[in-house]
């Protein structure tokens, strides 16, 4: 296999040198109002079949033989250009483009380029929005959500309302890659769940790669998430914000360095915490959120530019008296872009990221803290070979530092002991190449290999267990419980404890129907080296990571998917249905009554299990016209097993199948858009889901004078369905061409008829009569918003 | 550890949340024998006089089904010193014996045999410190207006020590139930407390003066621990998202004609500080 790609590789390599006739025209595509860079614009020469998009940094690089062009640059939201290009020889060609001439934050009123389907690229399973798109989603509270926007796609959900995170296909949270900056982001959440950290006013471009995942990505089995920030105004400065029921935003650019440049500082926070202490009983509780966003760019030369961009976000939780919490992540990440020539482009990252909590427990007299910390260096190439072919390569190596616990007493009377669980550290290497290859006029063929490597390191000392098993079966109480622990080896701080590799290919193939319509196929390989340890139905802010070893090995999936694609009506319709089926080896899985809690042993409570999960998703979109939006529609399947092995016994759940907690057969999501003027716009969406699965009491029994549940098999049960209708209008008042302050309302309503949404059930003892009775919990009711943006 | 950090979601959520109380479907089970065999020697007395209750469980919704198991033959056995004791069924579930002998460390062996099937279980007499103080505070607790009832006792060094705490105003239905190890206190004087909620919906109202708490603190085996606390975790957090996935709660009676056929409950022995305390 890899053989054959080579010499395919060399092949085209050789085609490159013979085609003597051909010239490369290179450069920058920029919004002309600002000097934003802009991602996925296309380029090309009309009437010919040479074009390409531009990469994450706005570079392209275009091959064609000698002549003479009109060269076309479009980016939806803003009026194409042209350019007569007579192609004599290679030359550089930056390109700016201007925004629609319409209100604040152009109006979409047809959909982004990078958001309609793109027949002829193989990359498939993959969606992209754009900030304005995201704006427009209506919002709990009205508060501008990523994570939530995301989830109306197919294929993505949630773990009920205020969860953490999202679900790609079946996979569990921990399986999403989600980069901001190329920095990782561990945990995405704000107020355990209900909003997300993404300031939607410093972002440039989301995109989720759910099914092929290209090779420059590894390290998560589901999915990736490509979050980019700003660049900030390079032109002119710029004041933008909003004012919101949950928090306020504002966002300064300016250029820098004779518009060689350009910073932009984010911030955003909530203000609930101010009221409180005017409340009494609440004046010495807080629950507050922050970030904060910055980046700036500096372009040396027409070859060099740098980038420096950082991420800093804190959630604050207190109870007075009771319970001090707080968490963030943050991130920051230096880049160089280089040029070498006008077919190869480079970038050099130093990343770094951080998630760390703090949890005081006044009243037991626990403080306990946990972080995990990497250090990424990343260097990517994208070589131009020519019009047919492209390449891109690169290395990347990530060195973990894991603290998963350290308790310290919090006060002069606590009971605690100090403790502190051993640090972790880990390296995770990988080099990669992926190329992109017209072989015909129809068939254009994306593949690649990542070979990644993770070596966990020394410094501490790991046990060692009777027979190596940390868990054994207790054939007579019919339960796991933890191995016998007969010796301890330990590992000197260069020491390697455990080291694994793996290759990863990477295959997607697209066939071109006809003019309007195309099929695709793909298979991903991918291996995830770092896991959350989570025992509960839904993850909370408060999991620790924890890294492959010795007891826990790599996560693997496979993933075979298979897409058809077609457009109606001139492009203002689009269909893409697409299919997969993938299947993850080593998914830890907890055994019954596992505590993960302040343990050092953790893999005395966990069992290697597996997962699959099919489906097939729907989207229909409309991409044109007053009325623009998408119908999504999964249907799916997620499950896990988890066998006994070598510990003995069946394993979790006598060994059979059961439903992820979130599996969802059915997921329809509605998303719609009526521009009226260019005063009112009106925006809504209707989601319908399957209930989550949850595992209801089959019986009951006295113990101590209670009335005991007895469980049977994991989530078997299923809440009621899931459903809900947002709306939301955007005024945006007239105002005089002269004025530079440009204003806009937002006013919403979610949950528009009130649906008491089941949350949770849970099961108990009315207190007064001693009766059983199940007790629903519904989080958002009807929720009236309002928001104010502005731009200066 | 665990439950604090579902309370603190919950609290978070509490703020946009609202519960009810819906009907819901659930599954039915098989009838299985229950055990609630805890041989409990308060300190001070002689132990002799022990109980035995046999039930079977019922549908999860059920309320008026007769319970209890009679006509099944009860026996302890002390397996290091060869006593055996016979428990004598009082026609209403209950056996009961007055010649209990109960001696620290000794191992213990329950026999039961219904309906044609043996079911054995076999626990340890660990013994537990004695209640130093009970003492009341407001400042304490989970909330600061609220009296709560705060408990002292000595955690021995030496060893790993497991204790089940039950609390009960006298009056209320139920008890309040607790676990607790001493993984992060090893050695150091333990503390919990006991505070009741202002809470309508169940009509709990927080302490007064002259409200008075039974305390009762045990000390417990390793693996009667770790059943206990999965059974408290349930039975306070089912369902709860943050909470652990519901699982079967698997006691020590073993079936030994059906592997199977289990039986719910526990075969307990412990020895148990007894304290009482009215609130000022």
């Amino acid at each position: 296999m890899k053989k054959k790609i080579l010499t395919y590789l060399l092949l085209s390599l050789g085609f490159t040198v013979m085609a003597q006739e051909k010239y490369t025209i290179r450069g920058t595509v920029k919004d002309n109002e600002n000097g934003e860079t802009l991602i996925g614009a296309s380029v090309y020469l009309q009437g010919t079949e040479y074009g390409t998009i531009t990469n994450e940094y706005g570079f392209y690089s275009l091959t064609a033989p000698a002549g003479t062009y009109t060269l076309s640059i479009t980016y939806i939201g803003f009026e194409g250009t042209t350019q007569e290009i007579t192609l004599n020889s290679d030359q550089t060609l930056d390109l700016e483009l201007s925004q629609n001439a319409t209100a604040l934050d152009e109006i979409v009123v047809s959909a982004d380029d990078t958001e309609k389907i793109n027949l002829k690229t193989p990359q498939m399973g993959v969606a992209q929005l754009k900030t304005q798109t995201i704006k427009e989603i209506p919002a709990v509270l009205g508060e501008v959500d990523v994570i939530k926007s995301i989830q109306m796609l197919p294929g993505v959900s949630n773990n009920g309302e205020g969860s953490t995170g999202f679900h790609v296909r079946g996979g569990a949270a921990d399986q999403n890659l989600v980069l901001l900056d190329e920095a990782i982001i561990y945990n995405t959440s704000h107020f355990f769940g209900f909003f997300s950290v993404f300031n939607a006013d410093a972002i440039k471009d989301v995109k989720l790669y759910k099914g092929d995942i290209p090779a420059e990505f590894g390290g998560r089995v589901s999915s990736v998430l490509d979050v980019r920030q700003k660049d900030g105004n390079s032109k002119n400065f710029a004041l933008s914000g909003g004012i919101g029921i949950v928090s306020s935003r504002l966002t300064a650019e300016t250029p820098i360095f004779n518009n060689k440049g350009s910073v932009l500082v984010a911030g955003r926070t909530s203000y609930a915490h101010l009221f409180m202490k005017f409340i009494d009983d609440l004046k010495d509780d807080k629950l507050a959120f922050y970030d904060l966003n910055l980046k700036a760019n500096y372009e040396i030369n027409q070859n060099n530019r740098i980038y420096l961009s950082g991420y800093f976000g804190r959630d604050e939780f207190i109870l007075a008296n009771l319970i001090t919490n707080n968490y963030g992540n943050a991130t920051g990440n230096l880049r160089w872009n280089h040029i070498f020539n006008d077919r190869l482009f480079a970038n050099l990252s130093l990343i770094y990221s951080q998630y760390d909590y703090r949890i005081v427990l006044d009243f037991i007299g626990l403080d306990w803290v946990a972080d995990i910390e990497n250090y990424n260096l990343k260097y990517g190439l994208n070589y131009y070979v020519n019009d047919k072919f492209k390449l891109n390569f690169g290395i990347s190596s990530i060195l973990y530092d894991l603290n998963p616990g350290e308790v310290t007493p919090s006060n002069e009377t606590s009971s605690i002991n100090y403790l502190k669980l051993d640090q972790k550290k880990a390296l995770e290497s990988a080099a990669y190449i992926g190329a992109e290859n017209e072989v015909t006029d129809k068939l254009t063929v994306q593949y690649g290999l990542r070979l990644s490597h993770f070596s966990r390191l020394g410094g501490q000392s790991i046990n060692q267990y009777a027979n190596d098993l940390p868990v054994v079966y207790n054939e007579e109480l019919g339960i796991y419980e933890a191995g016998e622990v007969v010796g301890e080896t330990s590992y000197g701080k260069n020491e390697s404890i455990k080291t694994y590799a793996q290759l990863e290919p990477r295959l997607a193939l697209s066939y071109q129907l006809n003019d309007i319509s195309s099929v695709k196929a793909g298979y991903t390989r991918s291996a995830q080296y770092l896991h959350l340890l989570s025992n509960t139905t839904a993850v909370t802010p408060l999991d620790v990571w924890t890294p492959s070893g010795s007891f826990i090995k790599p996560q693997l999936s496979n993933q075979y998917s298979m897409g058809y694609y077609r457009t109606f009506n001139d492009q203002k319709y689009s269909l893409e249905v697409e299919t997969y089926y993938k299947s993850i080896d080593n998914r830890i899985d907890y055994i019954d009554g596992s505590n993960l809690i302040g343990n050092n042993t953790i893999e005395t409570e966990i069992l290697n299990g597996e997962a699959r999960s099919y489906g097939m998703e729907l989207l229909l979109r409309k991409n044109t016209g007053k009325l623009t939006g998408w119908l999504g529609y999964t249907l799916s399947k997620s499950e896990q097993r988890t066998l006994g092995g070598r510990a003995g016994g069946l394993g979790i759940n006598d060994g059979n199948w059961y439903n992820a907690p979130y599996d969802r057969t059915h997921d329809i999501s509605l998303t719609a858009t009526y521009k009226f003027n260019e005063k009112w716009k009106l925006s809504s969406n209707f989601v319908f889901q399957t209930g989550r699965p949850v595992t209801y009491p089959n019986g009951q029994y006295e113990y101590e004078d209670l009335s005991i549940a007895s469980y049977s098999n994991r989530n078997a049960d299923r809440l009621p369905a899931y459903h809900r209708l947002d709306v939301s209008a955007i005024y945006t008042p007239n105002r005089k061409p002269d004025k530079k302050w440009k204003g806009e309302w937002i006013f919403g309503i979610y949950n528009a008829y009130n649906r008491r949404n089941a949350a949770s059930i849970t099961f108990g003892q009315n207190w007064q009569t001693g009766e059983n009775e199940a007790t629903r919990t519904a989080i958002f009711g009807i929720m009236p918003a309002i928001s104010y943006n502005f731009k200066f | 550890m665990k439950n604090y950090i579902s309370l603190i979601i919950t609290t978070l959520l509490a703020v946009t949340s609202c519960t009810d109380v819906v009907e819901v479907d659930v599954p039915t089970a098989e009838t299985r024998l229950v055990v609630e065999a805890s041989l409990d020697w308060e300190k001070g007395t002689y132990g002799n006089v022990q109980s035995i209750k046999l039930n079977t469980s019922t549908p999860y919704f059920d309320l008026d089904s007769d319970t209890a198991v009679d006509g099944a033959q009860v026996n302890v056995t002390d397996l290091d010193s060869g006593d055996e004791f016979l428990f004598e069924g009082q026609g209403n579930g209950l056996y009961t014996t007055s010649n209990f002998i109960p001696v620290l460390y000794h191992q213990y062996q329950l026999e039961i045999i219904y309906d044609d099937e043996t079911y054995l279980a076999t626990e340890t007499l660990y013994p537990v410190s004695d209640i130093k103080a009970l003492t009341q505070s407001t400042e304490g607790g989970f909330d600061d207006e609220f009296l709560e009832l705060n408990l002292y006792f000595d955690d021995p060094e030496e060893e790993e020590n497991f204790y089940l705490i039950r609390y009960q105003e006298e009056g209320d239905p139920f008890p309040d139930l607790e676990d607790q190890s001493d993984e992060f206190t090893n050695g150091n004087e333990q503390h919990d407390f006991y505070e009741k909620d202002d809470d309508e919906d169940n009509n709990e109202q927080p302490f007064e003066p002259g409200d008075t708490v039974f305390v009762d603190l045990y000390g417990i085996s390793e693996q009667y621990y770790n059943y206990i606390r999965l059974l408290i975790e349930q039975y306070y957090g089912s369902g709860d998202p943050f909470g652990t996935v519901p699982a079967p709660i698997k006691g020590n009676c073993i079936n030994q004609n059906d592997p199977a056929n289990f039986a719910y409950g526990y075969f307990r022995v412990t020895q148990v500080s007894r304290g009482s305390y009215t609130f000022q």
